[in-house]
């Protein structure tokens, strides 16, 4: 029985420079594991130790994804082991392309009843990557879980919907999207680290996946998104009621109050 | 003649998408996969037909991701179109597999030719912007807008078949109103720059004298919790486009910034004057929000 642990190296695109062409530079981003991926390996880890379980963590991306420093981070949050699966065609793959990956690569591990993941990726936040895996697993999917409980192939399965919770049952293989809020991550300490130099990586062959060809398509144009025009107008706080003043002074006047 | 295809999981707010549809031409037919009372919501919203998949009992609708991609795949659309809610999230993302079809978010136009779709939308949280030209079905996942209204067409109801793996064993119903930030014409926002829980009250009493809606950063919501996921804004909670948008001892990050960018006016204020906000704001006051945002509330009175 093996949970699995889908996440993302990846670049924070706060840093990321765009050109005036639209071009996106995240070479001097700085990468890591997706923000919102830190709670998946955390509730994966207290799910493995209450049933037995083993917990993989995957990784699909380009080459980056298995260097040192992403396997280190990854092992270091809990795994037994890793596997990944990298190509430079998969270096900011869309969401298809990656969830496909991914059901490939669950699909060569055996043996999964979970798929746990977090609720978006940092870089791209399109958050359908795990339901395009789920979809070609066959398997359900389940967003913005808040906790669970049981063990995989009976699983219980807290999440949040609109307007409450709904608490599911799952008698069979699901993905799981883990709200960011749902447990405050834990911070690797100095032993995890040490840990995380002995526990294994497995690296798939991607070309052996054979995953399926997709539509084909192409980006014809990039451009940097058009902001609106602001006034830019910043003002010193240091008297609070003159400042304040200024200000609705300034929005009453252009009858925005 | 071309289809287009609506999913819809379980919310009949989809007349953006209806008139999203309507521009490119040709039918408009929905699949939903929630119970009678939104079918019966969708025919009435301006669709040209409604296949719904009978009533889901105690499955949740997502789980019938499957059946929804068999019944889209056969009629092979070259777009189909779903709202940005979780659930249709997981049907886009099935069918968008089971097409091995491109799945694009955020976007702002769409475009049919004689051999491709012609799609521009944002990428890497907003940063960047990209046109794709798409030989084959593409999933555009889409803001939703409201429930829209038109002559009812009949339901065509299909027997579906999902895995009984999954059931729904409990709802709770939150005893809070959930709040619809999308139609607020003021909005105060808030983020970690605010110190104390307490200080929450003095948000609250200037969104009480601009008549606005009080909503907030990631970490306030989630994390915190000190105000309740649907008034986070974000890119992963809810977009706004308000009139008047004023925020507190929020930095500036890009995945806050992306969920209010179509405000008409912005007003921040921060201690901090190298907050990124004050690049992109038309009226700033550095300072301390605990002395600003009352002095602000005053000048209102």
């Amino acid at each position: 029985m093996k949970i699995v642990v889908a996440f993302k190296w990846a670049a924070n695109p706060q840093e990321a420079t765009v050109a005036a062409d639209g071009t996106v530079d995240v070479g001097r981003a700085t990468l890591g594991i997706s923000e919102y991926d830190p709670q998946a390996f955390d509730e994966g880890r207290r799910l493995a130790d209450a049933t037995g379980a083993e917990l993989v963590g995957l990784s699909v991306g380009g080459p980056a994804a298995t260097s040192s420093m992403a396997r280190k981070a990854a092992l270091s949050r809990g795994l037994d082991s890793l596997v990944t699966v990298t190509d430079p065609s998969l270096d900011d793959a869309a969401a298809t392309r990656t969830g496909a990956v991914l059901a490939a690569a669950v699909a060569q591990i055996g043996d999964v009843d979970l798929v746990l993941t977090g609720d978006a990726s940092v870089d791209l936040g399109v958050q359908l990557v795990p339901s395009v895996m789920a979809g070609l697993l066959g398997w359900p999917a389940v967003s913005q879980v808040t906790a669970l409980s049981g063990t995989p192939g009976d699983l219980r399965i807290e999440r949040n919907q609109e307007g409450g919770t709904q608490v599911l049952l799952a008698s069979g293989p699901v993905v799981v999207s883990i709200a960011a809020d749902a447990v405050e991550p834990r911070i690797p300490g100095m032993k995890d680290i040490l840990g995380a130099g002995r526990k294994q990586t497995t690296e798939l062959d991607y070309a052996a996946l054979s995953v399926e060809p997709l539509v084909a398509y192409a980006v014809v144009g990039r451009a940097r998104p058009e902001l609106k025009a602001r006034q830019g107008k910043v003002i010193d706080g240091a008297d609070p009621a003159a400042a304040a003043a200024e200000v609705v002074a300034a929005l009453r006047a252009t009858h925005v109050l | 003649m071309t289809e287009i295809w609506i999913l819809v999981a379980a919310n009949p707010a989809i007349d953006n998408l209806v008139s999203r549809g309507r521009e490119l031409g040709g039918q408009l037919v929905a699949v939903v996969a929630g119970d009678r009372s939104c079918a019966e919501a969708i025919a009435a919203s301006g669709v040209d037909r409604v296949v719904w998949l009978g009533e889901p009992g105690a499955t949740p609708v997502e789980a019938r991701a499957a059946a929804v991609a068999d019944l889209v795949a056969e009629a092979a659309p070259r777009v189909v179109l779903a709202a940005s809610h979780p659930a249709e999230r997981v049907l886009a993302g099935a069918l968008a597999g089971r097409l091995g079809a491109p799945a694009l978010t955020m976007v702002s136009s769409v475009r049919l030719e004689a051999d491709a779709v012609i799609v521009t939308h944002a990428t890497f949280g907003g940063v960047a912007e990209e046109t794709v030209r798409v030989e084959g079905p593409v999933v555009i996942v889409d803001e939703c807008g409201s429930v829209g209204t038109g002559l009812p067409v009949p339901i065509e109801e299909v027997t579906a078949t999902a895995p009984p793996t999954l059931t729904v064993v409990e709802t709770r119903m939150s005893s809070t109103t959930r709040v619809d930030l999308g139609k607020a014409r003021r909005v105060v926002a808030v983020g970690r720059g605010l110190a104390r829980r307490e200080d929450l009250a003095l948000v609250e009493e200037l969104a009480r004298a601009l008549d606005a809606e009080v909503a907030c950063s990631r970490p306030l919501a989630e994390g915190l919790g000190w105000l309740s996921r649907d008034r986070y804004i974000g890119v992963t909670g809810q977009h706004v486009h308000p009139d008047l948008y004023v925020a507190v001892g929020i930095s500036g990050q890009l995945q806050h910034v992306v969920g209010c960018r179509d405000a008409s006016t912005v007003v921040v204020v921060n201690c901090d004057a190298k907050a990124p906000y004050f690049g992109e704001c038309d009226y700033g006051i550095v300072g301390d929000l605990a002395q600003v945002v009352p002095a602000l509330t005053a000048a209102l009175a």
